[in-house]
């Protein structure tokens, strides 16, 4: 029996090659659980802090038209503004595509949106008002990432002492609160290896579904974020709760198995796409490094060091990187001096920096489209961390892309355009129209 | 391979072929091969999509999602029947299909391991007696009773084993009731005669308690054989009384 089911296993695996090649999600930083785009991606949605005074001076989820040779190319078509402001972070999509979920750092709120019915227009469906009683304690929810029929929520800080120990949250499609799986700790390591690193921290976190692989990151709890970020710094005390570890974890189990030292605040995290590339990167925001998470000869996971982002002293404070969909090239953000580097990561242990850009006087994140031809940044980064004065710009800015420089498209002040900050990007299409989901994926 | 009775049900109707019955064919056409070339393993294998050890059952949680959602429904024998009734009592491995989907990853390989699951049950006296599959189609104008019934006794190798069952929705309203109540997302393609099928759709099984509460959700990323085993058997070991619903 179980010889008959081996073979029936293999041959379909071998007939489902093709199938798994086109499965994947259309832009490279997004979930590999997520429906994708057939195409080209034809909307922006930026999840922007609101500012006082500015506007509304709501958080809201701006669209932006991306067709190309639309009459509205470059330009915002829609905006929505939710309750108050709560400290816009990140978001993500539900894995059928049909729902965003948009996150508040500050509040713990959690806006989902309908953006199945229609995508040029995202409708607001509902908002989750009580995480903390929830999720027993956990607060500052990061984002969403998709999992069949699930969110992953990882979070930041906790309300007890709103400090950096936090978990991870899931939550059904439909807005069910299921689990909670707090970071392990020294006195809680739940089994992991290197037990006496654990520090609790976390960030993002991400799947690498063909290995069960999930690692997370780490970065700092609501005390920290939400300071001043001059006063932050010099502030010797608030300094030292930062998080400088990365777990990996069996994730159908959600049992973290090992930890690792990465010192200086590990931040993105973006699995290799290729079907034999076993490894993840990160960049290091306080010690402006880039980090190699892989597995070994011995199939053991093991994180390294591998290229410094900069040689500027003092580092740069890299934030958000994007990885090509041909795990060839990784644009990296620094948040310091507002530019974007872009590595060769063909050879993953031995990146080399391959050209520069300057993007603006401050920029955050970055989004690359599934083909490499299009680039997205955004600027700001936290309500109180962002540049003051003539440095505070903010803005969407679209770039085309050819491997070799970054070309500007279009250019979107969002002060003037009363937005306020702009922070988290994801790809919209109707290209499939109410068919919003795939059969292959 | 003899001639399936399904396929011998549309013949003598008459009428064209199913659409899906190639794909089909090829399938159980790889899937004899398959068997024809199995080697002496004794063991579930690491596949290549699936390049991990599975978890010892027994050695993790299964958070409870959410009470499975109930709805009128038809057997394969065209008894009418609630949903519930198929989702209580027995560890319920549910698959939402339709027998036209050609999409080699969803349809097609949500049965093939629900059949291979079906497979170890006719060895496994606890997995007969305390699992149940259904497979649920959400194509009730071309799957009717009939149809599911030819098409389930070309799907089961076996007739021991545990309960295997075929049901389609009373009608569109219902239909549209459970899927929505479900999460699972069924779209017309632009053109009907998509070699893929007719119909887009995500990819959804469902690991549901004997007590009636969703326990996991599957898409073909995490549709591994092992780990629904794994699951089974983890929700076979725990106390199911201690569980509290959450609604």
């Amino acid at each position: 029996m179980k010889a008959r089911i081996n073979s029936q296993l293999i041959v379909l695996a071998l007939s489902f090659t093709f199938s798994l090649i086109v499965a994947r999600a259309d832009e490279t930083c997004s979930s590999p659980y997520l429906a994708r785009i057939d195409g080209q991606e034809e909307f922006v949605y930026v999840w922007t802090l609101g500012v006082e005074g500015l506007g509304d001076g709501a958080d809201k989820l701006v669209t932006v038209d991306v067709r190309p040779g639309s009459r509205n190319y470059g330009k915002v078509i829609s905006s929505t503004s939710v309750d108050g402001r709560n400290e816009a972070h990140h978001g993500g999509f539900t894995d059928d595509r049909r729902q965003l979920w948009l996150a508040g750092l500050d509040s713990s709120r959690l806006f989902i949106f309908d953006v199945h019915t229609d995508p040029a227009k995202p409708r607001y469906v509902k908002t989750i008002d009580n995480f903390a009683e929830a999720t027993g304690g956990a607060i500052g929810p990061h984002g969403a990432y998709a999992l069949p029929g699930r969110v992953l929520i990882p979070c930041l800080s906790n309300a007890k002492d709103h400090g950096g120990r936090t978990a991870l949250v899931e939550y059904s499609n439909d807005g069910n609160y299921i689990a909670t799986h707090w970071m392990p700790t020294k006195d809680a390591a739940q089994g992991a290896a290197n037990a006496n690193l654990a520090d609790g921290y976390g960030y993002d976190a991400r799947v690498l579904p063909r290995k069960n692989a999930l690692l997370t990151s780490s970065f700092t709890g609501w005390n920290n974020y939400m300071m001043e970020f001059g006063k932050l710094t010099a502030d010797p005390e608030a300094m030292k709760h930062f998080g400088g570890t990365m777990v990996i974890w069996d994730f159908h189990t959600r049992q973290p198995k090992k930890i690792f030292e990465v010192p200086g605040v590990p931040l993105e995290i973006r699995w290799a796409w290729g079907d034999k590339h076993n490894y993840a990167f990160t960049a290091t925001a306080l010690s402006s490094k880039l980090w190699l998470v892989y597995l070994d000869n011995r199939g053991e996971w093991q994180a390294k060091d591998v290229a410094p982002i900069s040689d500027v002293k003092g580092g740069v404070l890299p934030v958000d990187i994007s990885l090509s969909a041909d795990d060839k090239t990784l644009f990296i953000d620094s948040f310091g001096d507002g530019k974007c580097r872009v590595f060769d990561v063909s050879d993953p242990q031995k990146p080399k920096q391959i050209y520069e850009k300057q993007i603006g006087r401050q920029v955050n994140m970055v989004s690359e489209s599934w083909d490499g031809k299009r680039v997205y940044f955004t600027s700001s980064l936290l309500e109180h961390w962002d540049k003051k004065g003539d440095e505070n710009e903010q803005f969407l800015r679209g770039y085309s892309w050819d491997g070799k420089e970054l070309k500007p498209q279009f250019d979107l002040d969002f002060t003037a355009l009363k937005l306020g900050r702009p922070h988290h990007m994801v790809f919209g299409s109707t290209k499939i129209g109410p068919n919003r989901t795939v059969a292959s994926n | 391979m003899g001639e399936r009775p399904w396929c011998r049900g549309r013949s003598e109707g008459g009428s064209r072929a199913p659409r899906a019955m190639p794909s089909i064919v090829s399938f159980i056409f790889i899937w004899s091969a398959a068997a024809i070339t199995a080697g002496a393993d004794t063991g579930l294998p690491r596949e290549k999509d699936y390049d991990y050890d599975p978890p010892v059952p027994g050695s993790y949680n299964l958070p409870v999602v959410k009470a499975a959602p109930d709805g009128a429904i038809l057997d394969s024998n065209g008894t009418s029947l609630n949903l519930r009734d198929l989702t209580h009592g027995r560890i319920t491995v549910l698959s939402f299909i339709y027998t036209r989907c050609a999409a080699p990853k969803a349809c097609p390989y949500a049965t093939s391991v629900m059949s291979q699951l079906h497979l170890l049950s006719v060895e496994d006296k606890t997995l007969a007696k305390n699992m149940r599959i259904v497979s649920m189609s959400f194509d009730p104008d071309y799957d009717t009773p009939q149809h599911l019934a030819a098409y389930a006794e070309s799907m089961r190798e076996e007739k021991s084993g545990c309960e295997w069952d075929f049901a389609t929705a009373k009608s569109h309203s219902e239909l549209d009731s459970i899927l929505s109540a479900y999460g699972q997302a069924v779209d017309k393609r632009p053109d009907p005669a998509d070699p893929q099928g007719p119909l887009y759709h995500i990819l959804r099984v469902f690991l549901i308690d004997r007590e009636g509460r969703i326990r996991n959700i599957y898409s073909s990323g995490t549709l591994d054989l092992r780990l629904v085993l794994a699951d089974v058997k983890t929700l076979l070991l725990e106390d199911t009384t201690k569980v509290e619903i959450r609604k």
